[in-house]
């Protein structure tokens, strides 16, 4: 030691408390940001000439093979009020109207309310938001293996993503309880992201009468009057190809009148659904986006729409979707170039695999999925932890794996330091060359937050790690999460609005029998 | 390339076993009016429709699909290929009712109430009309009356319904337990498929059986048929 030895002794701060203090300090929950707001520039793999030839295509899509806004007759009329040619329930827009009524009236970005505001999220321009995997049947872990996923399970995951950090959001549907009945478990699903997290959430879209329930809860939940907050983010998938579906529409109309924000998701698997080219893809995407966004700006000028595209290929070999391919990241810088260039926030990526076990096909191509998506400049990020087998499986064990991912996205996609500290000069101008830093000022400053460290990577010598049970990463993720249960402490809620809830979802739940669809 | 070579082949000049040996490259290749001629060719050398059906086409459709599990076919030249069968069915469908002859099976498929996904479904479809079987696809969206009735207006072997949705699959119960209801439910091999399904769900909604993807629904469809068959005749 140099430079501190010389240092007086009553400048030594007593700060740190001894052993005790610091065990407190590294054990202490990590504080996250809200969101994570990027600094890094996104990556364009197309130049001007591709990008305005792929919205020329989209364009006449729109205007000469149209899409279907199937049996809502309302939406009908608002499109030919709009201008556009209805025939039967397709609708042929002329050039350029989709795109006028999104840039005219949709937010550039929005602010969506947690039950707890220091959990607010900001969904647009450099903001980033990662929410976890939503809609599989299926969960899976390594103790019990894949079965139907529960309501149990679903709480189960609603409390892992609350105490993952670099979750940003609890989602909507993490998993399907499928041991409730279907006309009800919207309200159980709900419910459960309100009660055992605070983190913003999602709603139902399988009926529009469950749309109003779940901003009903919402409104409860945020005591009383959301005042035009928008409070939930939910999903709107196409169903592709170009093609709008009366459930999906229904859904969107409830939560546009709302000023409720939709997802505007075309869901492609290239090949079947598009045809199989990225461009091609990308014109299509952007056509259905438009056209879903805009009607959302008919229901109610304004409120909040995010572009989505969820882009897999269909194995030409077997007819299996597949993710994590080139041609899939491609789509996302596409995309979520296409999608700054209308002017409104854009949804896609995760961490995507076909793989049925967290594994190394699993690893790889979430990574694949990963990286693109915040390399785009994706502002939200749905499937961004716990997606399996296609998304046919939650897995417990991947939610956390990928969890830990996010926490490494966060780092990178606030880029490089620049600042006096980040150029750190202060550090070279005090040591000697061929010195070591571990001893130096500005380490000592930077040390403890200068590196992302991974709290499931093993990076221990092989004796340690053989020493410790020689466990895979799965099986230290089945470890972590079981103890993430056991540690888990439930956010505040008032008890009368609790109380509020509850008899909100009996009273629904009284007023009509089980039901399917 | 063999083009040229392709190009002098006449079918009425080859000999019969020549002939089907064509008609299985022509099934394998998707060419449809070929096999329809081949088809024509061999009626009118006085074969049977049941041995036409067997031997040229079924056999050759029994390579395709080979080659497919294999990974040597895609899935856009199988959808051909069950084009071209069922370019050959056409004709031999209705000799094939006249003259009593065993077809294949026939199969009544369709997307349950609530859910519009087909693609999966029609995949199935072209796999069931590969081996030769005839398949009523009545769409999207299938309430159980209208299965009913295209059940009672079609008289399937096989009644196949598939769901992509969570919240549409549990329909398939609905429509087995008023099979059921109505006496009508061991009339029929019931088959159920779909990405949110399992082997479990399929048992416990009563289904003869769950097909994990295409090609597997055609081989169960085949072999259940014939089971039964063998049975009947027991």
């Amino acid at each position: 030691m140099t430079d501190s030895d010389a240092q007086p002794r009553t400048r030594r701060s007593r700060g740190g408390g001894g052993r005790a203090g610091r065990q407190a300090a590294r054990s202490a929950p990590v504080i996250a940001d809200a969101y994570l707001e990027r600094t890094l520039a996104p990556v364009n793999v197309l130049d001007e000439a591709g990008l305005s030839q792929i919205e020329e295509n989209a364009e006449r899509i729109l205007n000469e093979v149209g899409i279907a806004f199937q049996e809502t007759p309302e939406a009908l009329k608002l499109w030919e009020a709009a201008g556009a040619q209805v025939e039967g329930d397709l609708v042929k827009f002329p050039r350029g109207l989709c795109r006028q009524i999104v840039q005219e009236n949709a937010p550039k970005s929005f602010i969506q309310h947690a039950r707890n505001p220091a959990k607010n999220v900001k969904i647009g321009e450099n903001a980033t938001v990662f929410a976890p995997n939503y809609g599989s049947p299926f969960v899976t872990d390594l103790d019990k293996g894949r079965r139907y996923a529960s309501l149990d399970d679903f709480q189960n995951a609603v409390k892992l993503i609350y105490a993952t950090p670099a979750l940003h959001h609890s989602g909507g549907t993490v998993c399907e309880p499928v041991d409730v009945p279907v006309n009800k478990r919207h309200l159980d699903m709900v419910y459960a992201h309100l009660k055992y997290s605070d983190k913003p959430l999602m709603g139902s879209v399988t009926a529009a009468e469950r749309a109003e329930d779940s901003v009903e809860l919402c409104r409860i939940a945020f005591g009383g009057d959301l005042a035009d907050r928008t409070v939930l983010t939910s999903l709107i998938n196409a169903s592709s190809p170009l093609r709008w579906d009366a459930t999906m529409l229904g859904a969107a109309t409830v939560y546009a009148k709302h000023n409720q924000a939709s997802i505007i998701s075309p869901f492609i698997l290239a090949g079947a659904m598009s045809p199989v080219t990225v461009a091609g893809l990308a014109a299509q995407a952007l056509a259905e986006a438009l056209s879903g966004m805009a009607y959302c700006q008919l229901v109610r000028p304004g409120s909040p729409v995010i572009f989505g595209t969820f882009a897999a290929s269909m194995s030409m070999a077997t007819g299996a979707p597949t993710f994590g391919t080139p041609e899939a990241g491609l789509a996302i810088y596409v995309m979520a170039e296409l999608a700054r260039r209308v002017g409104v926030p854009f949804r896609s990526g995760g961490q995507f695999t076909a793989s049925k076990a967290p594994d190394a096909q699993a690893a790889y191509e979430s990574a694949h999925t990963l990286l693109p998506t915040v390399q785009a400049g994706v502002n939200f990020v749905l499937h961004a932890a716990g997606w399996l087998e296609g998304g046919l499986a939650l897995s417990f064990e991947k939610l956390i794996l990928d969890g830990d991912q996010l926490g490494a996205m966060s780092v990178y996609g606030r880029g490089v330091d620049m600042s006096e500290n980040g150029q750190a000069m202060e550090a070279f101008l005090t040591n000697p060359a061929g010195q070591h830093f571990l001893g130096n000022g500005h380490t000592l400053k930077n040390f403890e937050s200068a590196f992302w460290m991974s709290g499931l990577a093993d990076n221990n010598s092989f004796e340690q790690w053989s020493d410790e049970g020689g466990k895979t990463s799965a099986q230290r993720a089945n470890e972590k999460w079981k103890q993430m249960l056991l540690d888990y402490q439930a956010p505040e809620l008032d008890d009368a609005l609790d109380a509020e809830m509850l008899t909100f979802i009996s009273a629904r739940k009284d007023s009509m029998p089980d039901a399917i669809g | 390339m063999t083009e040229e070579f392709d190009d002098e082949i006449v079918l009425a000049e080859l000999s019969d076993e020549d002939l089907v040996a064509q008609m299985h490259d022509d099934l394998y290749d998707g060419m449809a009016d070929e096999i329809a001629e081949g088809t024509e060719i061999l009626l009118a050398r006085e074969w049977g429709p049941g041995k036409v059906l067997n031997e040229a086409l079924v056999e050759g459709m029994r390579i395709v699909g080979i080659d497919f599990r294999d990974g040597i076919l895609f899935v856009p030249e199988v959808l051909l290929a069950a084009n071209a069968m069922k370019a050959g069915m056409a004709i031999l469908r209705p000799l094939l009712a006249e003259t009593g002859a065993e077809s294949v099976g026939k199969v009544v498929i369709g997307t349950v109430k609530g859910d519009i996904h087909d693609i999966g479904k029609n995949l199935v479809a072209m796999m069931l009309e590969g081996a030769g079987f005839d398949v009523i696809d009545i769409g999207i969206n299938t309430d159980v009356d209208e299965y009913l009735a295209a059940l009672e207006e079609h008289k399937p072997d096989i009644l196949g319904m598939s769901a992509l949705l969570t919240t549409t699959m549990p329909y398939m119960k609905v429509v087995i337990d008023t099979m059921v209801e109505k006496g009508l439910r061991d009339e029929y091999i019931i088959l159920v498929g779909g990405a949110p399904l399992n082997q479990e769900f399929g048992d416990a909604v009563g289904a003869d059986g769950y097909c994990r993807d295409a090609a597997v629904a055609a081989e169960m469809a085949k072999a259940m048929v014939t089971e039964r068959r063998q049975a009947a005749l027991a």
